[in-house]
Protein backbone atom coordinates (compact mmCIF):
# COMPACT_ATOMS: atom_id res chain seq x y z
CA UNK A 1 0.00 0.00 0.00
CA UNK A 2 2.65 2.67 1.14
CA UNK A 3 4.89 1.80 -1.23
CA UNK A 4 2.21 2.28 -4.65
CA UNK A 5 1.84 5.46 -3.31
CA UNK A 6 5.15 6.42 -3.04
CA UNK A 7 5.90 5.33 -6.54
CA UNK A 8 2.99 7.22 -7.78
CA UNK A 9 4.26 10.24 -6.53
CA UNK A 10 7.37 9.31 -8.15
CA UNK A 11 6.13 9.15 -11.65
CA UNK A 12 4.43 11.92 -11.05
CA UNK A 13 7.33 14.01 -10.15
CA UNK A 14 9.08 12.91 -12.71
CA UNK A 15 7.50 14.35 -15.48
CA UNK A 16 9.18 17.40 -15.04
CA UNK A 17 13.17 17.09 -13.76
CA UNK A 18 12.35 17.46 -10.56
CA UNK A 19 10.36 20.67 -10.28
CA UNK A 20 7.45 20.34 -8.26
CA UNK A 21 5.75 23.72 -8.44
CA UNK A 22 6.81 26.25 -10.83
CA UNK A 23 5.35 29.75 -10.81
CA UNK A 24 6.02 32.29 -13.46
CA UNK A 25 4.38 36.16 -13.32
CA UNK A 26 1.79 35.44 -11.40
CA UNK A 27 -0.51 37.92 -10.44
CA UNK A 28 -3.58 38.42 -8.41
CA UNK A 29 -5.54 41.20 -7.16
CA UNK A 30 -8.82 41.96 -4.93
CA UNK A 31 -10.69 44.81 -6.40
CA UNK A 32 -8.04 47.58 -6.31
CA UNK A 33 -6.16 45.87 -4.06
CA UNK A 34 -3.16 44.59 -5.91
CA UNK A 35 -1.51 42.08 -3.92
CA UNK A 36 0.65 40.00 -5.94
CA UNK A 37 2.64 41.75 -8.69
CA UNK A 38 4.85 39.72 -9.73
CA UNK A 39 6.03 36.19 -8.31
CA UNK A 40 8.42 33.74 -9.62
CA UNK A 41 9.14 30.74 -7.91
CA UNK A 42 10.59 27.16 -8.70
CA UNK A 43 10.64 24.32 -5.99
CA UNK A 44 12.63 21.27 -6.68
CA UNK A 45 11.87 17.96 -5.46
CA UNK A 46 12.41 17.11 -1.36
CA UNK A 47 13.72 20.88 -1.04
CA UNK A 48 12.19 23.37 1.80
CA UNK A 49 11.56 26.40 0.64
CA UNK A 50 10.69 29.01 3.85
CA UNK A 51 8.59 32.40 2.63
CA UNK A 52 9.42 35.78 4.73
CA UNK A 53 7.67 38.47 4.55
CA UNK A 54 5.68 41.33 6.69
CA UNK A 55 2.17 40.78 7.45
CA UNK A 56 -0.78 41.25 4.91
CA UNK A 57 2.29 41.19 2.09
CA UNK A 58 0.34 38.22 0.19
CA UNK A 59 2.67 35.25 1.86
CA UNK A 60 -0.91 33.33 2.48
CA UNK A 61 -2.65 34.43 -0.89
CA UNK A 62 0.52 32.71 -3.01
CA UNK A 63 -0.02 29.30 -1.41
CA UNK A 64 -3.66 29.79 -1.92
CA UNK A 65 -3.44 29.63 -5.32
CA UNK A 66 -1.11 26.93 -5.42
CA UNK A 67 -3.86 24.98 -3.52
CA UNK A 68 -6.54 25.90 -5.91
CA UNK A 69 -8.59 27.89 -3.27
CA UNK A 70 -8.01 31.44 -5.07
CA UNK A 71 -7.58 31.71 -8.71
CA UNK A 72 -4.80 33.87 -10.15
CA UNK A 73 -5.60 36.66 -12.54
CA UNK A 74 -2.14 36.24 -14.68
CA UNK A 75 0.82 34.11 -14.90
CA UNK A 76 1.92 30.51 -14.93
CA UNK A 77 1.33 27.97 -12.34
CA UNK A 78 2.62 24.61 -12.59
CA UNK A 79 2.01 21.86 -10.29
CA UNK A 80 3.58 18.49 -10.43
CA UNK A 81 3.78 19.81 -14.56
CA UNK A 82 0.12 20.41 -14.42
CA UNK A 83 -0.97 24.18 -14.76
CA UNK A 84 -3.32 24.74 -11.89
CA UNK A 85 -5.81 26.82 -13.78
CA UNK A 86 -6.27 24.23 -16.86
CA UNK A 87 -7.59 21.34 -14.55
CA UNK A 88 -10.74 20.23 -14.70
CA UNK A 89 -12.70 19.45 -11.29
CA UNK A 90 -11.47 15.57 -10.96
CA UNK A 91 -7.70 16.82 -12.05
CA UNK A 92 -8.10 19.03 -9.60
CA UNK A 93 -9.22 16.70 -6.64
CA UNK A 94 -6.19 14.66 -8.49
CA UNK A 95 -3.81 17.03 -7.46
CA UNK A 96 -5.11 18.28 -4.48
CA UNK A 97 -4.56 14.47 -2.87
CA UNK A 98 -0.74 15.16 -3.30
CA UNK A 99 -1.46 18.14 -1.80
CA UNK A 100 -1.01 18.70 2.21
CA UNK A 101 -1.82 22.30 3.73
CA UNK A 102 -1.67 23.11 7.10
CA UNK A 103 -3.75 26.23 8.11
CA UNK A 104 -2.49 28.69 10.09
CA UNK A 105 -5.39 28.09 12.74
CA UNK A 106 -4.71 24.38 12.55
CA UNK A 107 -8.69 24.32 10.88
CA UNK A 108 -9.73 21.00 12.78
CA UNK A 109 -13.16 20.67 12.05
CA UNK A 110 -14.34 21.41 15.63
CA UNK A 111 -17.65 19.26 15.52
CA UNK A 112 -15.60 16.08 15.13
CA UNK A 113 -13.02 14.42 17.91
CA UNK A 114 -9.26 14.18 16.77
CA UNK A 115 -9.90 10.36 15.54
CA UNK A 116 -13.06 11.78 12.93
CA UNK A 117 -10.47 14.67 11.77
CA UNK A 118 -8.21 12.00 10.88
CA UNK A 119 -10.07 9.84 9.06
CA UNK A 120 -11.94 12.27 7.47
CA UNK A 121 -10.13 12.13 4.68
CA UNK A 122 -9.57 8.74 4.82
CA UNK A 123 -13.00 7.62 3.69
CA UNK A 124 -14.25 10.56 1.82
CA UNK A 125 -11.41 10.37 -0.24
CA UNK A 126 -9.89 7.51 -0.15
CA UNK A 127 -12.97 5.35 0.25
CA UNK A 128 -11.58 3.73 3.04
CA UNK A 129 -14.11 1.56 4.57
CA UNK A 130 -11.98 -1.14 6.49
CA UNK A 131 -12.51 0.24 9.88
CA UNK A 132 -9.26 -1.58 11.21
CA UNK A 133 -7.04 -0.08 8.41
CA UNK A 134 -8.32 3.18 8.96
CA UNK A 135 -7.56 2.78 12.84
CA UNK A 136 -3.80 2.19 12.36
CA UNK A 137 -3.34 4.83 9.91
CA UNK A 138 -4.61 7.06 12.53
CA UNK A 139 -2.53 5.53 15.31
CA UNK A 140 0.36 5.51 12.83
CA UNK A 141 0.61 8.97 12.30
CA UNK A 142 -0.96 10.56 15.75
CA UNK A 143 2.32 8.36 16.82
CA UNK A 144 4.38 10.32 14.41
CA UNK A 145 3.49 13.89 15.39
CA UNK A 146 3.36 12.30 19.12
CA UNK A 147 -0.53 12.81 19.90
CA UNK A 148 -1.84 9.32 20.37
CA UNK A 149 -3.53 10.49 24.30
CA UNK A 150 -5.72 12.78 22.40
CA UNK A 151 -7.30 10.66 19.92
CA UNK A 152 -10.78 11.34 21.83
CA UNK A 153 -10.44 14.57 22.45
CA UNK A 154 -12.46 17.43 20.64
CA UNK A 155 -9.98 20.14 18.85
CA UNK A 156 -11.37 22.84 21.63
CA UNK A 157 -9.84 20.36 24.39
CA UNK A 158 -6.53 20.93 22.81
CA UNK A 159 -3.63 23.07 23.14
CA UNK A 160 -2.27 25.62 20.48
CA UNK A 161 0.79 23.49 19.94
CA UNK A 162 -1.74 20.07 19.66
CA UNK A 163 -4.04 21.69 17.44
CA UNK A 164 -1.16 22.70 14.83
CA UNK A 165 0.18 18.65 15.44
CA UNK A 166 -3.14 17.00 14.79
CA UNK A 167 -3.48 19.44 11.70
CA UNK A 168 -0.69 18.28 10.60
CA UNK A 169 -1.34 14.90 11.09
CA UNK A 170 -4.29 15.15 9.28
CA UNK A 171 -2.58 16.24 6.04
CA UNK A 172 -0.16 13.53 6.84
CA UNK A 173 -2.33 10.87 6.62
CA UNK A 174 -2.47 11.54 2.92
CA UNK A 175 0.74 10.88 2.31
CA UNK A 176 1.11 14.37 0.14
CA UNK A 177 3.79 15.02 -1.74
CA UNK A 178 4.14 18.57 -1.36
CA UNK A 179 3.61 20.17 1.82
CA UNK A 180 2.59 24.00 2.32
CA UNK A 181 3.00 25.15 6.14
CA UNK A 182 0.95 28.70 6.50
CA UNK A 183 2.92 30.13 9.44
CA UNK A 184 3.13 26.45 11.71
CA UNK A 185 5.05 28.04 14.81
CA UNK A 186 2.76 31.63 14.85
CA UNK A 187 1.41 31.75 18.52
CA UNK A 188 3.41 29.17 20.05
CA UNK A 189 5.60 29.54 22.56
CA UNK A 190 9.10 29.19 21.85
CA UNK A 191 9.79 25.76 23.15
CA UNK A 192 7.24 24.13 21.20
CA UNK A 193 7.76 26.28 17.98
CA UNK A 194 11.10 24.58 18.24
CA UNK A 195 9.08 21.06 18.72
CA UNK A 196 7.28 21.55 15.55
CA UNK A 197 10.27 22.90 13.14
CA UNK A 198 11.78 20.07 13.88
CA UNK A 199 8.91 17.43 13.55
CA UNK A 200 8.45 19.59 10.52
CA UNK A 201 11.95 18.32 9.26
CA UNK A 202 11.65 14.49 10.55
CA UNK A 203 8.33 14.40 8.58
CA UNK A 204 9.99 15.38 6.12
CA UNK A 205 12.52 13.05 5.53
CA UNK A 206 10.09 10.72 6.63
CA UNK A 207 7.83 10.73 4.17
CA UNK A 208 9.94 12.57 1.47
CA UNK A 209 8.36 15.60 0.93
CA UNK A 210 8.82 19.11 -0.87
CA UNK A 211 7.68 21.76 1.33
CA UNK A 212 7.05 25.70 0.80
CA UNK A 213 6.85 26.97 4.77
CA UNK A 214 5.77 30.23 5.44
CA UNK A 215 6.85 32.16 9.16
CA UNK A 216 8.09 35.25 10.71
CA UNK A 217 9.92 32.65 13.08
CA UNK A 218 13.67 33.05 12.50
CA UNK A 219 14.64 30.38 14.56
CA UNK A 220 11.99 27.93 12.68
CA UNK A 221 13.10 29.39 9.23
CA UNK A 222 17.27 28.30 10.77
CA UNK A 223 15.65 24.56 11.70
CA UNK A 224 13.65 23.82 8.12
CA UNK A 225 14.88 26.13 5.23
CA UNK A 226 17.48 24.82 2.32
CA UNK A 227 16.45 28.20 0.85
CA UNK A 228 14.35 30.99 1.81
CA UNK A 229 12.89 33.86 -0.29
CA UNK A 230 11.61 37.42 0.76
CA UNK A 231 8.59 38.72 0.01
CA UNK A 232 7.92 42.21 -0.18
CA UNK A 233 5.83 44.55 -2.11
CA UNK A 234 3.75 41.70 -3.97
CA UNK A 235 7.23 40.40 -5.25
CA UNK A 236 10.23 38.15 -3.95
CA UNK A 237 13.31 40.33 -3.45
CA UNK A 238 15.48 37.93 -2.94
CA UNK A 239 16.15 34.51 -2.28
CA UNK A 240 19.19 32.40 -1.05
CA UNK A 241 20.38 30.00 1.93
CA UNK A 242 19.57 31.54 5.50
CA UNK A 243 23.41 32.77 6.18
CA UNK A 244 23.71 34.17 2.69
CA UNK A 245 20.70 36.64 3.48
CA UNK A 246 21.86 37.10 7.05
CA UNK A 247 24.54 38.61 5.75
CA UNK A 248 22.72 40.72 3.37
CA UNK A 249 23.55 44.39 3.14
CA UNK A 250 19.98 45.20 2.04
CA UNK A 251 18.74 46.07 5.33
CA UNK A 252 14.85 45.29 4.25
CA UNK A 253 16.09 41.96 4.15
CA UNK A 254 18.34 42.20 7.02
CA UNK A 255 15.75 43.28 9.52
CA UNK A 256 14.25 39.94 9.53
CA UNK A 257 17.58 38.80 11.11
CA UNK A 258 17.87 40.78 14.33
CA UNK B 1 -27.18 59.12 -8.88
CA UNK B 2 -27.64 56.69 -12.04
CA UNK B 3 -24.16 54.92 -11.09
CA UNK B 4 -25.12 54.88 -7.98
CA UNK B 5 -28.40 52.72 -9.22
CA UNK B 6 -26.43 50.76 -11.85
CA UNK B 7 -23.84 49.49 -9.30
CA UNK B 8 -26.65 48.44 -6.37
CA UNK B 9 -28.78 46.55 -9.22
CA UNK B 10 -24.98 44.71 -10.67
CA UNK B 11 -24.56 44.10 -6.97
CA UNK B 12 -28.29 42.54 -6.82
CA UNK B 13 -27.94 41.03 -9.81
CA UNK B 14 -24.51 39.09 -9.05
CA UNK B 15 -26.36 37.84 -5.85
CA UNK B 16 -28.93 36.34 -8.02
CA UNK B 17 -26.10 34.79 -9.71
CA UNK B 18 -24.12 33.54 -7.04
CA UNK B 19 -27.62 31.98 -5.82
CA UNK B 20 -28.33 30.41 -8.65
CA UNK B 21 -24.48 28.79 -8.61
CA UNK B 22 -24.80 27.85 -5.30
CA UNK B 23 -28.42 25.92 -5.95
CA UNK B 24 -26.51 24.36 -8.88
CA UNK B 25 -23.69 23.31 -6.71
CA UNK B 26 -26.17 21.65 -3.92
CA UNK B 27 -28.58 20.59 -6.52
CA UNK B 28 -24.92 18.55 -8.23
CA UNK B 29 -24.35 16.69 -4.94
CA UNK B 30 -27.63 15.42 -3.75
CA UNK B 31 -26.94 12.52 -6.62
CA UNK B 32 -23.44 12.59 -6.79
CA UNK B 33 -23.04 9.29 -4.80
CA UNK B 34 -21.37 9.08 -1.09
CA UNK B 35 -24.00 10.42 0.29
CA UNK B 36 -23.42 11.58 4.22
CA UNK B 37 -26.09 9.36 5.38
CA UNK B 38 -24.47 9.88 8.91
CA UNK B 39 -23.91 14.07 9.00
CA UNK B 40 -28.07 13.72 7.21
CA UNK B 41 -28.90 12.00 10.20
CA UNK B 42 -26.98 14.25 12.77
CA UNK B 43 -28.54 17.23 11.48
CA UNK B 44 -32.12 15.58 11.13
CA UNK B 45 -31.55 15.56 15.32
CA UNK B 46 -30.55 18.89 15.33
CA UNK B 47 -32.78 21.06 13.34
CA UNK B 48 -36.01 18.42 14.32
CA UNK B 49 -35.55 17.20 17.63
CA UNK B 50 -33.77 20.31 19.36
CA UNK B 51 -36.48 22.49 18.29
CA UNK B 52 -39.67 20.07 19.16
CA UNK B 53 -39.96 21.86 22.90
CA UNK B 54 -40.26 25.54 21.47
CA UNK B 55 -42.18 24.63 18.81
CA UNK B 56 -44.68 22.43 20.53
CA UNK B 57 -44.59 24.95 23.31
CA UNK B 58 -45.78 27.78 20.45
CA UNK B 59 -48.36 25.69 18.41
CA UNK B 60 -49.68 24.85 21.53
CA UNK B 61 -50.34 28.48 22.39
CA UNK B 62 -51.37 29.67 19.77
CA UNK B 63 -54.62 27.75 19.36
CA UNK B 64 -55.19 28.74 23.20
CA UNK B 65 -55.08 32.28 22.69
CA UNK B 66 -56.73 32.24 19.20
CA UNK B 67 -59.93 30.13 20.66
CA UNK B 68 -59.78 32.66 23.59
CA UNK B 69 -60.21 35.82 21.52
CA UNK B 70 -62.59 34.39 19.12
CA UNK B 71 -65.08 32.56 21.54
CA UNK B 72 -66.50 35.25 22.84
CA UNK B 73 -67.29 37.04 19.67
CA UNK B 74 -68.64 34.04 17.87
CA UNK B 75 -70.89 33.59 20.87
CA UNK B 76 -72.54 37.14 20.38
CA UNK B 77 -74.23 35.62 17.51
CA UNK B 78 -74.66 32.24 18.85
CA UNK B 79 -72.48 31.04 16.38
CA UNK B 80 -70.14 29.15 19.52
CA UNK B 81 -70.64 25.74 17.45
CA UNK B 82 -68.45 27.14 14.93
CA UNK B 83 -65.06 27.74 17.02
CA UNK B 84 -63.37 24.73 16.20
CA UNK B 85 -64.02 24.35 12.56
CA UNK B 86 -62.47 28.22 12.57
CA UNK B 87 -59.19 27.21 14.85
CA UNK B 88 -58.55 24.25 12.31
CA UNK B 89 -58.85 25.98 9.16
CA UNK B 90 -57.01 29.27 9.78
CA UNK B 91 -54.13 27.37 12.04
CA UNK B 92 -53.83 24.42 9.60
CA UNK B 93 -54.16 26.60 6.23
CA UNK B 94 -52.02 29.87 7.44
CA UNK B 95 -51.08 30.26 11.28
CA UNK B 96 -49.55 27.06 11.57
CA UNK B 97 -47.07 26.68 8.71
CA UNK B 98 -46.25 30.65 8.69
CA UNK B 99 -45.64 31.08 12.49
CA UNK B 100 -43.54 27.53 12.90
CA UNK B 101 -41.31 28.39 9.79
CA UNK B 102 -40.68 31.72 10.90
CA UNK B 103 -39.81 30.68 14.18
CA UNK B 104 -37.48 27.99 12.86
CA UNK B 105 -35.84 30.71 10.68
CA UNK B 106 -34.91 32.12 13.65
CA UNK B 107 -33.34 28.97 15.52
CA UNK B 108 -32.15 27.24 12.80
CA UNK B 109 -31.20 29.66 9.94
CA UNK B 110 -28.97 31.53 11.98
CA UNK B 111 -27.59 28.65 13.66
CA UNK B 112 -26.76 27.37 10.70
CA UNK B 113 -25.64 30.73 9.39
CA UNK B 114 -22.98 30.97 12.18
CA UNK B 115 -22.12 27.73 12.40
CA UNK B 116 -20.82 27.37 8.33
CA UNK B 117 -19.54 31.02 8.64
CA UNK B 118 -17.41 30.18 11.50
CA UNK B 119 -15.77 26.90 9.45
CA UNK B 120 -15.46 29.55 6.76
CA UNK B 121 -13.56 31.69 8.87
CA UNK B 122 -11.26 29.15 10.73
CA UNK B 123 -10.39 28.04 7.61
CA UNK B 124 -12.49 24.59 7.94
CA UNK B 125 -14.34 24.98 4.99
CA UNK B 126 -11.20 25.01 2.84
CA UNK B 127 -9.12 22.79 4.58
CA UNK B 128 -11.93 20.37 3.65
CA UNK B 129 -11.92 21.18 -0.40
CA UNK B 130 -7.87 21.21 -0.22
CA UNK B 131 -8.08 17.54 1.23
CA UNK B 132 -10.40 17.03 -1.64
CA UNK B 133 -13.11 16.04 0.39
CA UNK B 134 -16.07 18.09 -0.46
CA UNK B 135 -18.10 20.53 1.54
CA UNK B 136 -21.04 21.07 -0.01
CA UNK B 137 -21.89 17.32 -0.02
CA UNK B 138 -21.02 16.87 4.00
CA UNK B 139 -22.44 20.21 4.91
CA UNK B 140 -24.78 21.36 2.63
CA UNK B 141 -26.27 18.95 1.14
CA UNK B 142 -27.06 17.26 4.02
CA UNK B 143 -28.65 20.61 5.94
CA UNK B 144 -30.77 21.84 3.35
CA UNK B 145 -32.21 18.41 2.94
CA UNK B 146 -32.47 17.93 6.83
CA UNK B 147 -34.49 21.05 7.07
CA UNK B 148 -36.56 20.53 4.06
CA UNK B 149 -37.70 17.35 5.96
CA UNK B 150 -37.76 18.34 9.18
CA UNK B 151 -39.72 21.91 8.83
CA UNK B 152 -42.90 20.36 7.59
CA UNK B 153 -42.81 17.51 10.83
CA UNK B 154 -42.84 20.32 12.63
CA UNK B 155 -45.39 22.01 11.66
CA UNK B 156 -47.55 19.17 11.58
CA UNK B 157 -46.81 18.51 15.16
CA UNK B 158 -47.06 22.20 16.12
CA UNK B 159 -50.71 22.09 14.09
CA UNK B 160 -51.86 19.22 16.00
CA UNK B 161 -51.04 20.47 19.34
CA UNK B 162 -52.49 24.06 18.01
CA UNK B 163 -55.83 22.08 17.87
CA UNK B 164 -55.08 20.63 21.20
CA UNK B 165 -54.35 24.01 22.69
CA UNK B 166 -57.91 25.38 20.78
CA UNK B 167 -59.84 22.64 22.77
CA UNK B 168 -58.40 23.32 26.22
CA UNK B 169 -58.92 27.18 25.56
CA UNK B 170 -62.84 26.17 24.72
CA UNK B 171 -63.11 24.13 28.15
CA UNK B 172 -62.12 27.36 29.88
CA UNK B 173 -65.60 28.71 30.02
CA UNK B 174 -67.28 25.73 28.40
CA UNK B 175 -67.34 22.35 28.72
CA UNK B 176 -67.02 20.58 25.08
CA UNK B 177 -65.58 16.93 25.03
CA UNK B 178 -62.60 16.28 23.15
CA UNK B 179 -64.38 14.07 21.02
CA UNK B 180 -66.93 16.42 19.64
CA UNK B 181 -64.17 19.48 19.42
CA UNK B 182 -62.13 17.22 16.72
CA UNK B 183 -64.84 15.99 14.64
CA UNK B 184 -65.98 19.71 14.08
CA UNK B 185 -62.39 20.67 13.89
CA UNK B 186 -61.71 18.29 10.78
CA UNK B 187 -65.09 18.24 9.28
CA UNK B 188 -64.42 21.56 8.65
CA UNK B 189 -61.59 21.39 6.87
CA UNK B 190 -61.16 20.28 3.49
CA UNK B 191 -58.38 18.42 1.15
CA UNK B 192 -57.76 22.07 -0.35
CA UNK B 193 -56.72 23.63 3.19
CA UNK B 194 -54.35 20.40 4.01
CA UNK B 195 -52.67 19.86 0.73
CA UNK B 196 -51.42 22.91 -0.13
CA UNK B 197 -50.24 23.86 3.58
CA UNK B 198 -48.04 21.14 3.89
CA UNK B 199 -46.66 20.98 0.59
CA UNK B 200 -45.48 24.82 0.69
CA UNK B 201 -43.96 24.11 4.36
CA UNK B 202 -41.65 21.96 2.64
CA UNK B 203 -40.70 25.11 0.87
CA UNK B 204 -40.50 26.90 4.03
CA UNK B 205 -37.62 23.94 4.75
CA UNK B 206 -35.58 24.69 1.84
CA UNK B 207 -35.45 27.98 1.84
CA UNK B 208 -34.46 28.32 5.70
CA UNK B 209 -31.79 25.45 5.03
CA UNK B 210 -30.64 27.29 1.66
CA UNK B 211 -30.67 30.87 2.82
CA UNK B 212 -28.73 29.66 6.26
CA UNK B 213 -26.00 27.57 3.93
CA UNK B 214 -25.30 30.77 1.49
CA UNK B 215 -25.09 32.63 3.96
CA UNK B 216 -22.70 30.76 6.15
CA UNK B 217 -20.53 29.29 3.42
CA UNK B 218 -20.06 32.94 2.05
CA UNK B 219 -19.28 35.06 4.65
CA UNK B 220 -16.27 37.00 4.27
CA UNK B 221 -13.14 37.31 6.18
CA UNK B 222 -12.84 38.02 10.22
CA UNK B 223 -15.05 36.82 12.73
CA UNK B 224 -17.58 39.75 12.80
CA UNK B 225 -18.80 38.26 9.50
CA UNK B 226 -19.80 35.77 11.19
CA UNK B 227 -22.96 37.47 12.87
CA UNK B 228 -23.15 39.11 10.20
CA UNK B 229 -24.24 35.73 8.57
CA UNK B 230 -26.22 34.48 11.40
CA UNK B 231 -28.69 37.97 11.30
CA UNK B 232 -28.84 38.04 7.73
CA UNK B 233 -29.21 34.43 7.43
CA UNK B 234 -32.53 34.94 9.41
CA UNK B 235 -33.75 38.53 8.00
CA UNK B 236 -33.78 36.43 4.30
CA UNK B 237 -34.79 33.62 5.28
CA UNK B 238 -38.14 35.04 6.86
CA UNK B 239 -38.39 37.34 3.67
CA UNK B 240 -38.16 34.24 1.64
CA UNK B 241 -40.75 32.71 3.74
CA UNK B 242 -43.51 35.55 3.77
CA UNK B 243 -42.98 35.58 0.31
CA UNK B 244 -43.30 31.92 -0.92
CA UNK B 245 -46.51 32.19 1.71
CA UNK B 246 -47.75 34.94 -0.77
CA UNK B 247 -47.28 32.86 -4.15
CA UNK B 248 -48.54 30.11 -2.41
CA UNK B 249 -51.57 30.98 -1.59
CA UNK B 250 -52.22 32.53 -5.88
CA UNK B 251 -51.21 28.97 -7.21
CA UNK B 252 -53.96 27.68 -4.23
CA UNK B 253 -56.81 29.63 -5.66
CA UNK B 254 -55.69 29.14 -9.23
CA UNK B 255 -56.01 25.43 -8.54
CA UNK B 256 -58.71 24.76 -6.48
CA UNK B 257 -61.50 27.60 -7.14
N1 LIG C 1 -10.06 36.24 -0.07
C1 LIG C 1 -9.65 37.50 -0.04
N2 LIG C 1 -10.45 38.51 -0.45
C2 LIG C 1 -10.03 39.78 -0.44
N3 LIG C 1 -8.83 40.18 -0.01
C3 LIG C 1 -7.98 39.24 0.42
C4 LIG C 1 -8.33 37.86 0.42
N4 LIG C 1 -7.29 37.14 0.91
C5 LIG C 1 -6.32 38.04 1.19
N5 LIG C 1 -6.72 39.31 0.89
C6 LIG C 1 -5.90 40.51 1.04
O1 LIG C 1 -4.63 40.21 0.50
C7 LIG C 1 -3.62 40.80 1.29
C8 LIG C 1 -2.61 39.76 1.67
O2 LIG C 1 -3.17 38.84 2.56
P1 LIG C 1 -2.39 37.57 3.11
O3 LIG C 1 -1.90 36.75 1.98
O4 LIG C 1 -3.29 36.90 4.09
O5 LIG C 1 -1.14 38.19 3.87
P2 LIG C 1 0.01 37.44 4.64
O6 LIG C 1 1.26 37.74 3.87
O7 LIG C 1 0.07 38.03 6.00
O8 LIG C 1 -0.31 35.99 4.67
C9 LIG C 1 -4.29 41.47 2.45
O9 LIG C 1 -4.36 42.84 2.17
C10 LIG C 1 -5.67 40.86 2.47
O10 LIG C 1 -6.60 41.79 2.93
MG1 LIG D 1 -1.04 34.79 6.22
Amino acid sequence: MDDTLVQEKNTATATDEEVVIRIEHLKKSFGDNEVLKDINLELHKGENIVVLGRSGQGKSVTIQCIAGLLEPDEGKLEVLGKEVRELSSEELKEMRMKLGFLFQSGALYDSMTVRENLAFPLTRVLKMTDEAEIEKRVTDVLASVGLEDAIDKLPSDLSGGMRKRVGLARTLIMRPAIMLYDEPTTGLDPITSREISELIIQLQEKYETSSIIITHDMNCARIVADRIVVMNDGKYIATGTYDELANSPDELINNFFK
Amino acid sequence: MASALTSTFNRYMELVGDQVVFTGRFAKNIFRGGFEWGEFVRQCFIVGYLSVGLVGITGFIIGFVLTLQTQPTLKEFGAESYVPGMVSISIIREIGPVIIALICAGKIASSIGAELGSMKVTEQIDAMEVSAANPVQYLVVTRILACTIMVPLLTIMADALAMAGGWVGVNVQDNVSATLFFRKSFAALEFSDVVPSVVKTFFFGYAIGFVGCYKGYHSSRGTESVGRAANSAVVSASLWIILIDAVAVQITNLIYY
